[in-house]
């Protein structure tokens, strides 16, 4: 286990180190200068001189990155004479536009995308767990057609679609619930959750479909194993055979799509925070792109890089918890 | 006072099942998986019922145990477990005789064990399902003691460990274990061996004999090996398309067949005696379709003798009647002593009947 | 002023330009066309506009906290980078310049001194040396007295490369000839404290000397790099995210890209203020909300976004709802300091005739109407926008606003000249664009479209030998007089090889005579002055087709107090805004 999680780390070093190589790479292919784009219009050749070396994007490319990198482990500093500006370790660049370094920034829009995903997986894996269950025990009953009928209509719809309607019928119109917004869990856990409760009714509706529909498949595959057989030959109750024999069996392959979903959502879920004016990760790299503010941009895409790939290691150790026969080695 | 194992109240056998039938309803027609099967196994004994696949054994075990899914099958007979009607008795009910007076025993332990628990959680899951005061501790240590019954290494050990650690043998002693951890006075055991090399298939064999005279249980040996059924079963229920063709003493039914179909199982089975290269005739034909039953006696397409008797064969549905010998019955249209005939010149010269 | 700042072009024009959408151009008429105000503004050494407090608003109450609901963090706060309306609106709360403006929702408009006593005296009359007289009590946020030398150290930190995105004029002036910042870069790593032409004889004295006249001088004195910032508080770069204040709030926090949360200053004295009210207790500026949400927030009117407002346009979706009971009077709409034009290339187009049939022939109604029509804007006829100081209501050509087919057939004369129309590549532009070239060729004219990327389209156009015909842009006035209008656009002398404003590239030495002639002329005069060489140079060499005056239109909450448009910034302004109790 140990070994396997350290291979697997390192293999993450070299798979981020590769993407931040990638990004790196990616920016200097953009179309505007980002130091023509910060200095404005009415800008001398001189003027852009001096933000490109502000930004240090003034140095040949691989010392940039090497500063990069090197600011990572031992922090560095930006700009010169008065103005210079400390980036300490873990120095993911400093976002001149914001006045900070980037650490700050994705340290402020980290948790907001965080609660977000998280509260909307605890409510899509349950809502889709179970309605998956009770579909595939109540298999061509009315509530299964029913069921199969919801989780359609939410796996074909779009966020910004239901996220919409939700914010007429439950604030424009009735004022039924506050507009979202984002207050730390540490700071009052109240607000904070009924900050978050309509994008995580969004998320959990139209996420639950897809597992529902997995569940349900899995549910249909696991109940015909023999071990459930053996299992209600047994004795046990229906409900024993059905949570803890024929679900425990059915969660693998979801438990890795979740792992991976999450891992994806942590990076930002751009269009979810758009809708409900959350400023998480997501809307942090969409507006960095779009005032080409790069050290955000790629910090926020290395993070999303990380979660990723760290989901994927998660998701190997939970495989290896649940499924005995998965040995980590 | 040495006490003696007293038959349960009125006598009689164990297991009684009368005319049974079971249906399913499917998209494609209906499905006649069990068509009037009677027969019965009383405690001690052991009873083997052979037959293809699709033969309706399997469904037969299955209905004993109510494991059949009441919305898509209708099961109709009677069906009496130590003098309890078991068709038409609430499901929670028959839920409490599962597992403890009635177990079964899995054609292959790997995908039966659930291969995510240690399996001495799972023995000991079984054991408290019936035994809901038992504690965990209790619960393992009649684990362990089981595991140690069913002849496996340090048990304490095994219990730990999951399905996919143990050998094949081994996964079945488990199996084993599991199912006997209640003390059931039935036990049905489901081709029991098939999926095991044959040293092992041995051993289990051996060892399913010596747990019920232990035990005392009333055993349904479901297989399509003939070999098996001759080491073991006291009695033989030949099954063909959800009915019973022929039923008997071992005796009777290995070494006097006298339905066609017992012969041809016979005939394509490798003796230990013969050339193998020779002997072996496998049956002609596939088994039939439970939804299209072949007219008549179902057997007839694939029975060499059908014509034998005009259109009986294809037109009447034979009954189970009893033969000559005592305890033996054949559903056949051929008349006994030309069966007894047949068998006699064709084919006893092959197979494990010699 | 870059009401819209040309930094972002890419993103903020086209955001207000998606904010127009489409919606029928037919409506009351709003403050455009012929009965947009008469602006009547002008420099006030009246002392009773000089002198703190401001009048009370009738029925406001301190107290409350004010929300603004906004799309995008601001820029920069620091008081020397700070130019963008918005920012120098919420700038306005947390210091205080040498002049400001005083504005009541009347159309008023008024620069009177703010630190100052007066909006300055022109020491010798000849607009060359300007002196300032501070207020007595004008305290900082921490209660020390606010100084003259501040001031000076303010300005003097302008001249820093690394804080050049606020406004160059009075450090052009102090330093002509080359650019601001080539002999003087401001008072970091070695720099002189004070730069030429600065002096600060007492505390509370501050004498500006230019080498040149700039009878401008006020309304330069009323941006933001005037206001005070004392050395020792100076916090180089990251002073943009704490100004320390002088004015009536200060900053409790701030939150990059979220919010930021402004407090009151117990230390500023209402009685030193001629402009402010400043009733709310909290003023809350929140970021990141689409403009939509914050439109359909706003018009929804829940108790918690009944004291907000927003700074940003309605969006066309929402448009209708607008106009329900209810909502309609929470609109504040009007002209900003924006004027779009059909700007004509006259170095290619060298034929006045074709130049004033362009002007009969295009069609304002329906080069608006691909914006969004009226919320957007209202044709527009001349040079100027409404908001201008002694702006007067001219129409050269007097044609309808769909354009006279008749006149342009008798101008054009036979002829059918081939113009090539350049366009930015954004879809509302495209549409707008294509429009115009619709109506163009109806017209008799052979028209051809040239596309130019979106980030690039100002650099395009404003390169001197540029290879199109007919091109529109967008331009508003850094304070509401035609100083900051007519001499960089319509100003020959100006024209450079790239990077130009002038971009009809009109180089007629009478209009630049009469450029030196106006600029000359005492304060008072020149806003009619100003006017009167708008409608010569139509009339004389029509460089321009007059499209639209930019509009806007704004929604805030029912507990919101005395909201009105500032004809300065063209957003509503804080000053005398107040929280219904």
């Amino acid at each position: 286990m140990l070994r396997f999680v350290v291979r697997r780390l390192l293999v993450a070093a070299v798979t981020l180190a590769v993407i931040s190589l990638v990004t790196f790479g990616l920016f200097f292919a953009v179309p505007s200068s980002p130091a023509k784009v910060m200095c404005g219009k009415n800008c001398t050749a001189a003027d852009i001189a001096q933000v490109e070396r502000r930004l240090g994007i003034d140095q040949p490319l691989p010392r940039q990155y090497t500063e990069f990198v090197k600011g990572v482990f031992v922090g560095r500093t930006y700009g010169e004479g008065d103005f210079r500006q400390d980036c300490p370790a873990p120095c993911l660049g400093y976002s001149f536009r914001n006045n900070q370094p980037v650490t700050k920034i994705i340290a402020q829009r980290a948790p907001v995308t965080f609660s977000i995903v998280l509260g909307g997986a605890v409510l899509w894996l349950t809502l889709g767990i179970s309605l998956g269950m009770v579909s595939a025990l109540r298999r061509g009953t009315a509530l299964d057609r029913a069921a199969i009928g919801v989780t359609l209509a939410g796996a074909s719809m779009q966020v910004y679609f239901f996220g919409l309607i939700l914010l007429y019928l439950l604030v424009y119109s009735t004022g039924l619930l506050p507009f979202p917004s984002y207050t730390p869990l540490t700071e009052n856990p109240a607000r904070w959750a009924v900050g978050l409760l309509l994008p995580w009714m969004t998320l959990g509706f139209l996420n639950s479909a897809l597992y529902a529909r997995l569940a349900r498949a899995q549910m249909l595959e696991t109940l015909s194993e023999d071990f459930v057989r053996t299992a209600r030959a047994k004795g046990l109750s229906a409900r024993q055979v059905h949570t803890r024999h024929a679900l425990r069996a059915a969660v693998t392959p979801i438990v890795t799509i979740a792992g991976l979903d999450i891992g994806t959502s942590l990076g930002g879920t751009f269009i979810t925070e758009t809708i409900f004016g959350l400023q998480g990760l997501g809307k942090a790299t969409v507006e960095a792109v779009q005032f080409l503010n790069l050290p955000v941009v790629m910090a926020t895409v290395l993070l999303a890089a990380v979660f990723i790939v760290v989901a994927n290691i998660v998701v190997d150790v939970l495989y290896a918890v649940i499924d005995p026969r998965v040995r980590l080695s | 006072m040495v006490e003696l194992p007293v038959p349960r109240s009125g006598e009689g056998p164990y297991l009684q099942v009368t005319d049974l039938r079971v249906r399913f309803d499917t998209e494609d027609g209906v499905v006649r998986a069990v068509d009037g099967v009677s027969f019965a196994v009383e405690r001690g004994r052991t009873l083997g019922i052979v037959g293809e696949s699709g033969s309706g054994k399997s469904v037969t075990s299955l209905a004993i145990l109510g494991l059949h899914n009441p919305k898509r099958a209708a099961i109709s007979g009677e069906i009496s477990v130590g003098g309890r009607q078991l068709v038409g008795m609430p499901e929670e009910e028959v839920r409490r005789l599962r597992g403890r007076d009635m177990a079964m025993i899995f054609q292959d332990p790997l995908s039966a064990l659930h291969p995510y628990y240690t399996v001495g959680k799972q023995i000991a899951e079984a054991y408290r399902v019936h035994h809901p005061r038992a504690g965990k501790r209790e619960a393992r240590t009649r684990a362990v003691d089981m595991l140690g019954r069913v002849g496996i290494p340090q048990p304490g050990k095994r219990f730990d460990q999951y399905p996919h650690e143990f050998s094949g043998g081994m996964r079945q002693r488990a199996m084993i274990a599991m199912a006997l951890v209640n003390d059931p006075d039935l036990l049905i055991a489901d081709e029991p061996t098939t999926a095991l090399d044959v040293t092992v298939q041995a051993q289990i064999l051996d060892l399913l004999s010596d747990l019920q005279e232990e035990f005392r249980s009333a055993i349904i040996l479901i297989t399509h090996d003939l070999g098996v059924v001759s080491q073991v079963a006291d009695d033989v229920l030949v099954m063909y398309g959800g009915r019973a063709v022929e039923r008997g003493s071992v005796e009777q039914v290995l070494r006097r067949p006298q339905h066609p179909y017992t012969w041809g199982l016979l005939s394509s089975v490798p003796s230990l005696h013969g050339d193998a290269d020779a002997d072996l005739v496998p049956i002609k034909g596939n088994p039939p379709s439970l939804i299209n039953l072949p007219s008549g006696c179902a057997f007839h397409p694939r029975c060499r003798y059908a014509g034998r008797n005009g259109d009986r064969s294809r037109t009447e549905v034979p009954d189970l009647v009893p033969a000559t010998e005592r305890g033996h019955l054949v559903a056949c249209h051929l008349p006994e002593a030309a069966r007894q005939r047949l068998y006699r010149d064709e084919i006893a010269r092959v197979g494990v009947a010699r | 002023m870059r009401a819209r700042t040309r930094t972002l072009t890419g993103v903020l024009i086209a955001a207000a330009l998606v904010a127009a959408g489409c919606s029928p151009t037919t409506d009351d008429g709003g403050g455009g066309d012929g009965k947009a105000k008469t602006q009547t503004g002008s420099i006030s050494y009246e002392a009773a506009d000089n002198q703190g407090p401001a009048k009370a608003v009738d029925g406001a109450k301190a107290g409350g906290t004010l929300t603004v609901m906004q799309n995008s963090d601001f820029e920069h706060l620091d008081p020397a980078r700070n130019y963008v309306n918005v920012q120098q609106v919420t700038g306005g709360l947390l210091y205080r310049a040498l002049n400001g403006y005083k504005e009541d929702g009347s159309g008023k408009l008024l620069l009177v001194g703010d630190l100052a006593t007066s909006p300055g005296k022109d020491v010798n009359n000849d607009c060359k040396v300007w002196e300032f007289t501070l207020r007595d009590g004008v305290k900082y946020e921490d209660g020390s007295a606010v100084t003259s030398k501040d001031v000076a150290y303010g300005l003097a930190r302008s001249f820093a490369a690394n804080l050049n995105e606020g406004p160059h004029y009075i450090q052009q002036w102090l330093y002509p000839g080359g650019a601001y910042n080539a002999t003087y870069q401001g008072p970091y790593d070695g720099g002189k404290a004070v730069p030429d032409g600065v002096e600060t004889p007492d505390d509370r004295t501050i004498r500006f000397t230019f080498p040149q006249p700039h009878c401008d001088l006020p309304y330069a004195a009323a941006l933001p790099t005037t206001a005070p910032v004392p050395a020792g508080k100076d916090t180089r770069a990251n002073y943009d995210l704490r100004p320390f204040s002088s004015g009536p709030y200060k900053v409790k926090s701030y939150e990059r890209d979220v919010a930021l949360e402004l407090e009151r200053n117990p230390n500023w004295d209402p009685k030193t203020d001629p402009i402010r009210n400043a009733y709310p207790d909290r003023i809350r500026v929140t970021f990141g909300l689409e403009q939509a949400q914050i439109a359909e927030r706003l018009v929804a009117d829940a108790p918690a976004d009944q004291a907000a407002l927003s700074w940003t346009d309605v969006p066309p979706a929402v448009l209708p709802r607008t106009t329900a009971a209810g909502v309609v009077e929470r609109v504040v709409k009007g002209p900003t300091q924006y004027t779009w034009v059909l700007s004509i290339n006259t170095q290619r187009v060298t034929d006045l005739a074709i130049r004033r049939a362009l002007n009969y022939a295009v069609d304002k109604d329906a080069a608006l109407k691909a914006l969004g029509g009226q919320a957007a804007g209202n044709p527009a006829t001349t040079l100027m926008s409404p908001t201008t100081a002694g702006w007067q209501k001219y129409d050269v050509f007097n044609a309808p606003v769909t354009g006279d087919k008749a006149k342009v057939t008798e101008l054009l004369a036979g002829k059918k000249p081939k113009l090539v129309l350049a366009h930015s590549n954004t879809e509302l532009r495209t549409q707008q664009a294509e429009a115009i070239r619709k109506n163009l060729t109806d017209m008799g004219f052979d028209i051809v479209m040239k596309p130019i990327d979106n980030t690039s389209y100002y650099d395009e156009i404003g390169r001197k030998n540029n290879p199109y015909d007919l091109y529109l842009s967008g331009w508003g006035s850094d304070w509401p007089t035609g100083s900051t209008i007519i001499p960089p656009v319509y100003d020959g002398r100006e024209i450079v090889d790239e990077g130009n404003n002038n971009v009809s590239y009109l180089n007629e030495p009478s209009v630049s005579a009469e450029v030196d002639r106006v600029r000359n002329l005492p304060a008072a005069q020149q806003d009619a002055a100003w006017m009167a060489l708008d409608e010569k140079i139509m009339r004389e060499y029509a460089p321009v087709v007059p499209c639209y005056y930019d509009a806007t239109y704004e929604l805030h909450g029912s507990k919101v107090g005395n909201a009105f448009l500032s004809d300065a910034f063209g957003i509503i302004s804080l000053n005398g805004i107040h929280v219904k109790q």
